[in-house]
């Protein structure tokens, strides 16, 4: 553990911007990738808005900075308002199940995407907002990192917990884990309300970072998908399957992506596509690496994933 | 009533035909095959391209092209079946819907992404009309008419197909019991990959009437997959006719949004309908209580 946090404490003073923005932004990705996960992997629904919960910390931070408040209240406020607005539409939402659900999530962002745009006094509609300028890079790398390390020990001892076990006992079958006295309905709520706080914090963190946000890049589908396909490229339902995912999208982007610049999305669809055909388990799941995480302690949560 | 709020009428449900229309390709699909295609949309978006091109090229008239579109969406259907759903059909339920979700979401970005790339202006619509009729003192273009009609043929044809035919009493009964159509012995490879053309091809048909009266885009596919799961959300899973209703309500609710508060509104309202036909009667209005 020391060997990874020295360099990243250290390495301010070491390295260049550019590494640090890097980092800073592998750092966003990798939170929203293991918050989407409690909800995505570890409950069983692929909840695609995950993003909703970025775009209204984003938001909320961008626009109380801008009323002269503090970052702490900003950030405990955009959390507040994000639990309270996951809170809300869970309800409905969970009354649909498997791909419903999924598509339904995703109607959600472009919902929450049109009523930002619209509500022009307050958000500054399509233009964007901006906060008050001012170099953050170095506070929000640290804070960055603390938010994904907390998220990540969490995520952790989450899939250890009796939360966590029924959380997995309701992937596998709803029915039965209710039947043997599970509340399914309240830890579904629970763990959508849970998965948002990291979101929408790193939402607060990374406009405070980069002083502007528009519908469009906080709502996009860049921001919308990637955390997902991480998760998934690696190994939905565990915590070190989106590490794995994070770190290989982000490394593949910086080499080759700005290499080519058209076919993005071309690109995120064919991996999308052959995960869906060969490896629906993730890249955690196959056979050279399960047996090494498991030797490391780090995969005891794979043995719950009774189908694969 | 005022003259207006029947143009408005008929205008929504002119637009509430199309997504009926659409919507209920959505719903044989996923009743057959159990998975919720994403890229539902997409088949739209192209459908409305080649009409446009039919159009531009050789001066087909719409109501040609959407018959044009209907078998070459069929074979691009069965070919999109067996190359990408067929091979993760027999997985068990979670893993199932996980990788349905991954496939179908990644075609319809490489759909998406690939026709912006090649596609780079938004059409804006085709410049078919004819001359306007006049019916109790309100105006109605007689193409919006016509298409409504055409559309009402479909569906009933549609419906006499389902009712009458082998393969529409396959689909009913896949749709019903998947063990029992196996026991019975219906070629179950053979009905899907059947149905997920005839979904398909039903998207396209209503995506050539689509650009004969809106604008359409490359990126519009998606926000239309959505669209369609809240009419059949709405209406009931697997009801044809909960479809048409359900599409005809949305149709008539955004068009009455788009006057009454103002047209950028009007996207919102399928989601508001969606929560609220959730919260009220979570099989949707035709169907059927677990």
């Amino acid at each position: 553990m020391i060997l990874l946090l020295g360099p990243l404490a250290a390495l301010p003073w070491l390295a260049v911007s550019y590494t640090l923005t890097l980092i800073f932004f592998l750092s966003v990705y990798l939170t929203l990738a293991l918050s989407y996960d409690i909800v995505g992997g570890y409950l069983g629904y692929i909840n695609l808005g995950h993003s909703t919960s970025f775009g209204l910390g984003a938001y909320t931070t961008a626009i109380l900075l801008n009323q002269g408040c503090s970052l702490a209240v900003a950030l405990g406020l955009a959390i507040l308002l994000a639990a309270v607005f996951a809170t809300l539409v869970s309800y409905p939402l969970f009354r649909l199940r498997g791909a419903y659900f999924a598509l339904a999530t995703f109607g959600l962002i472009s919902l929450i995407e049109v009523v930002v745009t619209n509500l022009r006094d307050l958000t500054g509609g399509s233009g964007g907002i901006s906060t008050p300028p001012g170099n953050n890079l170095l506070p929000a790398y640290y804070l960055a990192i603390v938010i994904v390390l907390v998220t990540m020990v969490f995520s952790y001892y989450l899939a250890r917990s009796q939360f966590g076990l029924a959380l997995f006992s309701i992937r596998e079958d709803e029915e039965v884990s209710r039947a043997f006295g599970v509340p399914t309905s309240f830890y579904k709520c629970l763990a959508f309300v849970i998965s948002s706080v990291p979101a929408s914090l790193i939402g607060g963190v990374y406009v405070w970072n980069m002083t502007y946000i528009s519908p469009h890049s906080v709502f996009g589908l860049e921001i919308a998908l990637s955390p997902i396909v991480m998760a998934m490229l690696g190994g939905s339902g565990t915590m070190v399957g989106p590490v794995f995912g994070a770190i290989f999208i982000t490394l593949v982007q910086e080499f080759l992506w700005t290499k080519v610049p058209y076919f993005h999305l071309t690109m995120y669809g064919t991996v999308l596509v052959l995960l869906g055909l060969f490896m629906p388990g993730g890249l955690v799941r196959t056979r050279w690496i399960q047996p090494l995480l498991q030797r490391l302690g780090l995969g005891e949560e794979l043995t719950y994933f009774k189908n694969s | 009533m005022p003259p207006d709020l029947i143009q408005l009428l008929v205008g929504g449900i002119l637009l509430g035909g199309i997504y009926g229309l659409a919507a209920f390709g959505l719903s044989i699909t996923f009743g057959v095959l159990n998975v919720l295609n994403l890229a539902h949309g997409e088949f739209l978006m192209l459908g409305a391209l080649m009409g446009y091109v039919l159009f531009t090229a050789f001066g087909l008239n719409p109501f040609i092209s959407a018959m044009a579109v209907i078998p070459i969406f069929i074979i691009a259907g069965i070919g999109f079946y067996f190359l990408l759903l067929r091979p993760i059909s027999e997985k068990p339920p979670h893993q199932l819907l996980v990788a349905s979700i991954l496939v179908t979401l990644g075609a319809s970005l490489i759909i998406e992404d690939l026709t912006a790339f090649f596609w780079e202006r938004p059409v804006t619509g085709i410049a078919y009309s004819l001359p306007p009729l006049e019916l109790a003192g309100v105006v109605v273009s007689s193409t919006r008419f016509l298409i409504l009609m055409f559309i009402f043929f479909l569906a009933f044809s549609l419906q006499l197909y389902l009712q009458k035919t082998y393969v529409g009493k396959s689909i009913r009964g896949i749709t019903q019991c998947l063990e029992g159509a196996k026991v019975v012995g219906i070629p179950i490879v053979f009905v899907s990959a059947l149905t997920f053309g005839l979904g398909v091809a039903l998207a396209a048909s209503a995506g050539v009437f689509y650009v004969t009266l809106f604008t359409v885009t490359p990126i519009m596919g998606i926000p239309l997959s959505v669209k369609y799961m809240c009419i059949v959300v709405l209406g009931g899973l697997g009801s044809l006719v909960g479809s048409v209703v359900g599409g005809l309500i949305l149709g008539v609710a955004e068009s009455f949004t788009a006057y009454f508060i103002g047209a950028e509104w009007s996207p919102t309202i399928a989601f508001i309908l969606l929560i609220l036909i959730l919260i009220v009667k979570p099989e949707g209005l035709f169907g059927k209580k677990e």
